[in-house]
């Protein structure tokens, strides 16, 4: 499948930064791909999100080394806390979601329709009239992702997505992650939530000081979830088993 | 009450353009007009503006807290150290024009901040944006007006939040006016800190829903003008015209 996103040796330097936020890394993002991208925390994994979407250096500044290939005709990016990522000029949810559409001009019957779309994609029709303010951090989060999606990015990147979220609300949020790769697009998520990354995922990144430490399946990249430790513990030969159910059957055998 | 609030009077459902050009001829009206007489008329329709937009008790309210240190100041500067003649009210020695001066001064300070006020409680940011997106004004500029609406409310609510947070943590907010005061360092410092963090997410999410696109924005709701409208505020602008002539020929004489 063609990549959607190709890094070649890329790194990236913050500005005012010395050392780099990332080195070396290369990389290939393709449509279908739910890529999780792990890391102890400053290992470089918001760093490597924004340098696939384009976003860094051409929003954030700072110098870009290697070479990066970005194929996708657009990319959408969600960050941790969804507040900030509100226009903050709109009163209700669909017009938070049109806002996107309705930047590139599109017809105003298109704006309302990939709207529309966007909002049956992430369950949240039923919030249209709502006002985004009044709105619980779970809601709020799928209205940023439907606001992304309204946009039709080939390539979404989630930053960390569900730390603000409650674990139903979190659960809820990444059990929509594989429909959306599955309809044609590259989802990258940048998490330390391993367990549900790992539910996810069809490949794993891992990142050390700006580096790649390890990549391939999650079975093989995600050990550091609790079922995993568990069946390492136990003994378990590798791939070990992500989560729970995993392990359940696994034990079972 | 400082910012937007819901409601059905002639002001909130007139152009935004309207609402704004009203309280802009009041504001310019404010810097033209010196004379006693003047002021007062300008006072006079700053209140029936804000009695317009159903919002008087709560605009009248929050413009008296705003401006009584403005007026406490013209009190002494000019009322206590005001020239002669003098007069005698108790134990005070007030100058008779520089009461006279304070009154106007402070009359015209608070038609200003009554004017304003009113504005921001009777202005949809939502409507604003949609008036300005269809007259083709480029979003960069509609965010900055609009913003200017919608900075005071936020930044209301960020504090209500932190002062919680820092009242948990054992901060005390009652005593001497000295205490107070440094209770405003806890507030103050991780209001401004996080307001900045926050800029940047904002900036990268408003860039990734195409805030920066060349594209003329499609205005999904934008507000019905009307030609009476239209001619108000070619009056208004006639008004303002005229009161600075009217000042400018005063000022030759």
């Amino acid at each position: 499948m063609t990549a959607l996103v190709e890094l070649e040796r890329a790194g990236f330097t913050y500005p005012g930064a010395r050392s780099p936020a990332l080195s070396d890394v290369s990389l290939d993002i393709a449509a279908g791909d739910v890529l999780v991208v792990t890391g102890e925390a400053g290992a470089g994994a918001s760093t490597l999100l924004l340098v696939a979407t384009g976003f860094a250096p051409r929003v954030v500044g700072g110098k870009l080394s290697g070479q990066r290939r970005i194929a996708a005709r657009r990319c959408g990016v969600v960050f941790a806390r969804p507040w900030t990522q509100l226009t903050g000029l709109c009163s209700t949810v669909r017009d938070e979601i049109a806002f996107g559409p309705a930047s590139f001009g599109l017809p105003r019957q298109a704006v309302l329709d990939a709207a529309e779309r966007a909002m049956r994609e992430l369950r949240i029709a039923h919030l249209a009239e709502r006002e985004p303010s009044q709105l619980s951090g779970g809601e709020l989060q799928r209205v940023v992702v439907a606001a992304a999606l309204a946009l039709d990015p080939e390539v979404l990147a989630l930053d960390d997505p569900a730390a603000e979220l409650d674990p139903e609300a979190a659960d809820a949020l990444y059990d929509v992650l594989p429909a959306i790769a599955a309809a044609g697009k590259a989802v990258v998520v940048a998490t330390p939530d391993l367990e549900r990354a790992a539910r996810v995922a069809t490949r794993a990144v891992t990142l050390e000081h700006g580096r790649i430490a390890a990549r391939g399946a999650p079975a093989d990249v995600l050990d550091g979830t609790e079922p995993a430790l568990v069946a390492r513990a136990a003994g378990c030969p590798r791939p070990y088993p992500l989560d729970v159910p995993a392990l359940v059957r696994r034990v079972r055998r | 009450m400082i910012g937007y609030v819901p409601g059905a009077s002639p002001l909130h459902r007139a152009h935004p353009y309207t609402t704004l050009a009203l309280a802009g001829a009041l504001l310019l009206g404010a810097f033209a007009l010196t004379q006693p007489l003047e002021v007062w008329l300008l006072v006079a329709a700053a209140v029936a503006f804000s009695a317009s937009g159903g919002v008087l008790r709560s605009s009248a309210r929050t413009a008296f807290l705003l401006s009584l240190p403005i007026w406490a100041l013209l009190f002494v500067l000019h009322g206590l150290l005001g020239a002669d003649p003098r007069t005698t009210v108790g134990p005070l020695s007030l100058s008779v024009p520089g009461i006279a001066r304070a009154l106007v001064l402070g009359g015209r300070v608070t038609a200003i901040v009554l004017a304003f006020l009113t504005a921001l409680a009777t202005t949809s940011p939502h409507r604003l944006v949609e008036a300005m997106t269809a007259r083709g004004v480029p979003f960069g500029r509609t965010f900055l007006l609009a913003s200017t609406l919608t900075v005071l409310p936020r930044m209301r609510e960020r504090a209500a939040r932190i002062l919680e947070a820092q009242q948990c943590r054992g901060l005390r907010l009652g005593g001497s006016a000295i205490a107070r005061l440094r209770a405003l360092g806890p507030l103050a410092l991780p209001l401004v800190l996080g307001a900045l963090a926050e800029v940047d997410e904002q900036v990268l999410a408003l860039d990734a829903r195409g805030a920066a696109s060349a594209a003329r924005r499609t205005a999904l709701d934008p507000p019905p003008d009307s030609s009476a409208q239209r001619s108000l505020r070619a009056f208004l602008l006639v008004l303002v015209v005229a009161a600075y002539g009217w000042k400018f020929w005063r000022m030759r004489g």
